[in-house]
């Protein structure tokens, strides 16, 4: 395994959200503004690369029969470690990303990485697929959320930019509120995986070419 | 035989994963439980001071509650501030009302609640749209609505749900001090 290689298919060939279609309960019901997108983003990614390195660290100790029921058991755990030490240490960011942290543990991401690669592979190139996958993960959420956040609210960066307020595009009141409801969610998530399926087969096109 | 013991193995594998993570999981609760304790109760002592003026001198008193939200109600020499807890869109809502000694609401303050981001959620963030939707009530008295239903409350753009919710939660603050003023009237 390269990195370079990696870090490819975690951002757009194997991109957990856009192209392995995991982690859709998060995508669509939490990309309403920026602030929301990073913070998810971040969080999923820091379980992902903790979760990938003990299950790849215990993949030979672990029969195969029972693996499932053991790697739910290592992500919860870690997810409520995580939620309590923020709950207990950081408040005001457990509490801004409150309904997230949670979620996490049906996160399909975590799981489906510890199946596809971490019970495969040795702790360093898990701890990196850890990594680019949800840096790939954190790219199609912010995505997702400045495209609905500009067609839903009219405003950038919403809850970290200009106090929370985020900067204001489109004037108020003229914004389509639609797509920052579930229904806009769907809408938006499908143009980005066609747009996401249309670089994939581009890349693919061109490197059949250098190959001739 | 081979199959017993990779059963045993099975069981005892599982066993000793989850044994080691109840284990973390309690040392850790642990360390944070005091920690979460305090920083909710630091949450509402700031919005008792957030909606009462002289919040130190809050106590609490006995409350005759017939909506079954108030949950605690504070009395301090400037008025009321009752821990209202309401049935929001994504789950409970809690909050805290101030009422004056002539039952006029002082002020209201979300503690915590779980509406939909960037909707229901405004109506408890720290934000102009926010505030504003909470210092709709400042003022009100008697019986609130919102907008939507031709009373004097905003109502959070596209959250019908929750500012209804709040609402409710108004109220039964507002019933429940009337309460109590008639009580100390009669008295």
């Amino acid at each position: 395994m390269n990195m370079k290689k990696q870090f490819k298919e975690g951002l757009l060939t194997k991109n957990p959200v856009l192209v392995q279609l995991l982690g859709m309960c998060s995508t669509l019901a939490i990309t309403t503004s920026l602030f929301n997108g990073i913070g998810m983003g971040l969080s999923v990614t820091f379980i992902l690369i903790c979760s990938n390195v003990l299950i790849s660290a215990l993949r030979k100790v672990i029969p195969s029969n029972i693996r499932i029921a053991a790697y739910i058991v290592i992500i919860a755990g870690f997810v409520t470690i995580v939620d309590l030490a923020l709950q207990a240490f950081l408040p005001q960011l457990s509490e801004n990303l409150g309904v997230f942290i949670p979620l996490i543990v049906v996160n399909c991401i975590i799981l489906g990485r510890a199946e596809a690669f971490a019970s495969k592979n040795g702790v360093v190139a898990s701890a990196l697929d850890g990594l680019f996958q949800g840096i790939g993960y954190t790219a199609a959420l912010i995505i997702m959320c400045v495209i609905r956040e500009f067609l839903g609210s009219g405003t950038f960066g919403g809850g970290i930019l200009n106090g929370g307020e985020g900067i204001r595009i489109l004037p108020e009141g003229s914004p389509a509120m639609l797509m920052i409801m579930p229904v806009g969610g769907f809408l938006t998530l499908g143009f980005v995986i066609a747009g996401a399926q249309w670089l994939v087969k581009r890349l693919d096109k061109k490197e059949k070419e250098a190959e001739k | 035989m081979k199959s017993t013991r990779y059963i045993l193995r099975l069981v005892l594998t599982l066993f000793l994963i989850t044994a080691v993570v109840a284990g973390l999981l309690a040392t850790v609760n642990a360390v944070t439980a005091p920690r979460i304790a305090a920083a909710q109760q630091e949450k509402l002592q700031k919005a008792l001071k957030s909606v009462l003026t002289d919040a130190e001198q809050a106590e609490t008193v006995e409350i005759s509650d017939e909506s079954g939200m108030v949950r605690t109600l504070y009395a301090s020499p400037s008025g009321y501030a009752a821990q209202v807890v309401t049935p929001g869109f994504g789950g409970d809502i809690t909050m805290m009302v101030g009422v004056s000694k002539e039952g006029r609401i002082l002020g209201i303050s979300i503690i915590s609640q779980t509406e939909t981001p960037g909707l229901g959620a405004v109506s408890a963030a720290d934000s102009a749209a926010g505030h504003s939707f909470r210092d709709s009530f400042t003022g009100l008295s008697g019986f609130v609505s919102v907008s939507k239903d031709g009373g004097e409350a905003d109502t959070v753009t596209g959250a019908t749900i929750t500012s209804r919710a709040v609402t409710a939660g108004v109220n039964a603050a507002l019933r429940c001090v009337a309460d109590r003023i008639e009580q100390g009237a009669a008295q």
